[in-house]
């Protein structure tokens, strides 16, 4: 009788503590996107969005709540398309198999960038930010360049376009290009002496630099051998939603709200002649 | 579901030198580590409690963390602090061998305490002193009940060697995150990934019953 006891004490216990989150994430995200003002005022699903917030400034976690520019951005977005949506964050893996599959999430926001071979699994929106691979090194080293770093041990996030930048110039299977699974240990392998360079996305570089300035690191723009790309959401092939969502960002590039957003969190106007324009 | 063959065939060879770091890592942290784990089990057996305090703290330590964050600890603190800098393979090895040490010293405690306390009475009425009476009476048998621990062990740390794929030690796991990397698919890097990992832990299985009823034999 005890044993029945203490077990259904146990389950009602699960059952508060799983519902009980569940409503509050509701509260967060769900609710926010009701505005409607365009065309789709009709569409009353929910959207999920997949992230990875494991990406500051962009998108990171702030104790349970998700925060950063992409997060911002996807709602100016969706309140602008007048469509419902939730965020989840999902990790980088499992928000590329789920987006890819559609089924339980139906876009991904990551500040993933768009390369043809991504093109061949995914459907992306229009561009929506303009990036650019940097390199971080120690103050007076003497790398100047992307060239420079053959030969040097340089760390990287595994799979994103400073993994395919450094892997084509040092070669695949060069264990001196150490591919993390984050920025973040990648980084600290750059401040614990193993690695003598990182190459990450311009935001990820300055946001480190400016809040340790005390580590006395620089970045390096290398405009020859890093071309600017492009973040835009990530869909399922043949999803329907980058046609809604694409005049929702041109929209709000145009009224301003992108800007505004912009210099929020990077303290400068964005270049968005650059974006409209973007292939 | 596509299952795109022709990449993992890409990666074959990095896959095959993952297998080797793999191996290398795991052997070495279970033969290191089964030498500190001696020391550290016939601590925690012993009567002197300034031998006995310290090694049951290392037990407790190391069973009681995570593996993934004994790796960070010894991959980003311990090894700049003994080499001026950060070495994933040997950060790999160390951090197996302090993990699996605290595990195999369990095993030795286990083993020798699960042999009748009557036996090494008997042996001390036969004039055996205490050191004849563990190396002809209580470790022959002790052994010989370690055998199928230690091999649990040494599989639990093939599969476990995977974790130090994110300090970038250049293991199975390791090469299958980079070509998860490079092509954004998931099953083909993992699913290769688990093949060998079971391939590995099968022929090892294999092996260990074999000794295990050589061992049962004599």
């Amino acid at each position: 009788m005890k044993k029945w006891l203490a077990s259904a004490i146990i389950t009602l216990m699960a059952v508060v503590i799983v519902t009980g989150c569940g409503a509050k994430n509701n509260d967060n995200t769900g609710s926010e996107a009701s505005g409607n003002n365009s065309s789709n005022a009709g569409d009353t699903k929910t959207y999920k969005f997949a992230t990875d917030a494991s990406y500051a400034p962009m998108e990171f976690m702030d104790k349970d709540e998700l925060k950063g520019f992409d997060i911002e951005f996807l709602d100016a977005v969706m309140k602008q398309a007048g469509l419902k949506y939730e965020v989840a964050n999902t990790g980088w893996d499992a928000m590329l198999e789920s987006v890819k599959q559609g089924t339980e999430y139906q876009g991904g926001v990551s500040s993933v960038s768009i390369t043809d071979d991504r093109k061949q699994t995914y459907d992306y929106s229009m561009p929506y930010f303009e990036s650019r691979n940097v390199i971080m090194v120690k103050e007076g080293s003497e790398i100047k360049s992307a060239t420079d770093l053959k030969g040097k041990k340089v760390a990287v996030q595994t799979g994103t376009t400073a993994d395919i930048l450094m892997t084509k110039i040092m070669g695949n299977g060069n264990t001196d290009l150490k591919k993390f699974d984050s920025n973040a240990v990648a980084l600290m392998e750059l401040d614990q002496g193993g690695a003598d360079a990182v190459v990450a996305d311009i935001a990820i570089v300055k946001y480190y630099i400016q809040t340790n300035p005390n580590k006395k690191y620089v970045s390096i723009e290398d405009t020859t051998n890093f071309a600017p790309e492009y973040y835009g959401l990530l869909f399922p092939k043949g999803s329907d939603l980058a046609a809604k969502v694409d005049p929702a960002i041109k929209a709000i590039i145009d009224n301003g709200t992108y800007t505004e957003l912009y210099k929020k969190w990077f303290g400068e106007e964005p270049n968005t002649d650059h974006l409209l324009n973007a292939k | 579901m596509d299952f795109k063959f022709d990449i993992i065939w890409d990666y074959a060879p990095l896959f095959w030198k993952g297998t080797l770091y793999t191996i290398l890592i795991s052997i070495s942290g279970v033969a290191l580590g089964s030498i500190l784990g001696l020391f550290v089990g016939f601590g925690k057996m012993s009567r002197r409690w300034y031998l006995r305090w310290p090694m049951q703290s290392y037990i407790n330590f190391f069973r009681g963390t995570p593996l993934l964050v004994q790796i960070y600890i010894v991959h980003f603190g311990l090894m700049p602090l003994l080499l001026g800098k950060t070495n994933s393979i040997a950060a790999a090895i160390t951090a197996l061998t302090l993990n699996a040490a605290a595990y195999t010293a369990e095993i030795y405690r286990a083993g020798i305490q699960s042999i009748d306390k009557g036996q090494a009475e008997a042996a001390h009425s036969l004039g055996m002193t205490h050191f004849q009476t563990m190396r002809f009476i209580i470790l022959p048998q002790a052994i010989r009940r370690m055998i199928p621990a230690f091999g649990n062990e040494f599989i639990v740390l093939v599969k476990d060697s995977s974790l130090t794929a994110l300090i970038t030690a250049p293991e199975i796991m390791y090469w299958a995150g980079v070509m998860k990397g490079q092509y954004i698919r998931i099953w083909e890097p993992y699913l290769t990934a688990a093949f060998i990992y079971f391939i590995l832990t099968y022929s090892l299985s294999k092996l260990l019953n074999w000794i295990e009823r050589k061992a049962n034999r004599q």
